[in-house]
């Protein structure tokens, strides 16, 4: 096994996105409590959304997803997740 | 805030409570919200399903989601991922913090024991692909039934031969569906012997002629990778086969009762 060639997984491409919202979709953890809601018990909009997906295809065929949603979750374009400064001041209650 | 709800992303073993310097879908600030040696990887937002009719806004939420699970799970290394658009909601009198960490002490020792099992094992997807045009030729060579029924439908007059043809190609595609159910079952087992965990998944359509076979999540070991590699890299070297080998994904698979 040693000197074989190994294919190796990747996280680009128009399929690989398919792979991914069958997951982010799907899967995951589901509560049943009356506490919490979650897609699970709306069909009709994860229906509607693979349709938009092909939305979102063009704008990340050409790159890494990363490059397009990190800039708006990354408020400083920091690399990677850290302690917060003073941005946050109120705890969700 | 007491009538907010929190949409959660993921939780994972930590006792640190703080604010992440992250923002969540519509730019909202993260927080990790601890409790029972567990982290929750939340943001508030209104206290009812996230849907939006703008297709574009909506896939946006959904890579802001998967964006975010993945920075949680760099960050803690071992996570438990939610589907897309689960929110704790306030209820009787109860805030949606307060549901959260009863839920929290609730289920701490089953989400322990998830967080243990998924410790430094990720998920990947596997699909095979194959291609009725390249295989067919293979599988008529040795079917003496096939080659039979193909001589007397050339040889029968035209009225029939149709009636030939249509039995020839019931026939032909019965032998496939034979054929591609060997193969699941083949590389079912080629690729279990190499993973800890294995999920079938319902096989997707593909843009003709190409078929899915097999669709497969798989979870692993990261350091055990080559191994699930080189047997994919043998079937994908068959004639007529492709493989695609997605990855690594959180294991979002894996999380469900019984993992």
């Amino acid at each position: 096994m040693l000197n074989q060639t190994s294919m190796e997984p990747t996280r680009q491409g128009r399929a690989t996105l398919v792979d991914l919202l069958d997951r982010v979709l799907d899967k995951g953890l589901l509560i049943n409590a009356d506490m919490i809601i979650s897609l699970a018990g709306v069909p009709l909009i994860a229906v509607n959304i693979r349709a938009a997906i092909a939305s979102v295809e063009t704008m990340l065929e050409h790159g890494l997803m990363r490059d397009f949603i990190l800039p708006q979750i990354l408020p400083q374009d920091t690399p990677q997740l850290k302690p917060a400064g003073a941005a946050h001041d109120t705890l969700p209650e | 805030m007491t009538a907010r709800g929190l949409y959660i992303y993921c939780v994972a073993k930590g006792d640190r409570e703080e604010p992440l310097d992250l923002c969540g879908i519509e730019g909202t600030p993260l927080w990790a919200l601890t409790d029972q040696g567990l982290v929750a990887i939340v943001q508030e937002c209104e206290p009812k399903p996230f849907a939006s009719a703008d297709q574009k806004v909506f896939a946006n939420w959904l890579l802001i989601h998967q964006n975010i699970v993945d920075l949680a799970w760099e960050r803690y290394e071992t996570i438990i991922p939610f589907g897309f658009g689960t929110v704790i909601l306030p209820t009787n009198g109860n805030s949606a913090r307060q549901n959260l960490n009863e839920w929290l002490e609730k289920e701490s020792a089953e989400v322990k024991r998830k967080l243990e099992y998924l410790k430094n094992k990720a998920e990947y997807g596997v699909q095979v692909l194959w291609d009725p045009n390249v295989i067919l030729p293979r599988i008529r060579e040795q079917d003496a039934e096939i080659q039979q029924s193909e001589k007397e439908t050339r040889s029968k007059p035209a009225g029939v031969a149709y009636l030939l043809q249509r039995k020839l190609e019931e026939l032909i595609r019965q032998r496939l569906e034979t054929a591609a159910d060997v193969h699941f079952k083949t590389f079912y087992h080629r690729i279990r012997e190499c993973v800890e965990n294995i999920h079938i998944e319902k096989v997707r359509k593909e843009d003709p002629p190409k078929q899915m076979i097999l669709n497969v999540s798989c979870l692993q070991n990261k350091e055990a990778m080559p191994a699930l590699g080189a047997v994919l890299e043998k079937i994908g070297q068959m004639p007529g086969f492709d493989v695609r080998f997605t990855g690594p994904w959180p294991p979002y698979s894996f999380v469900t009762a019984g993992g």
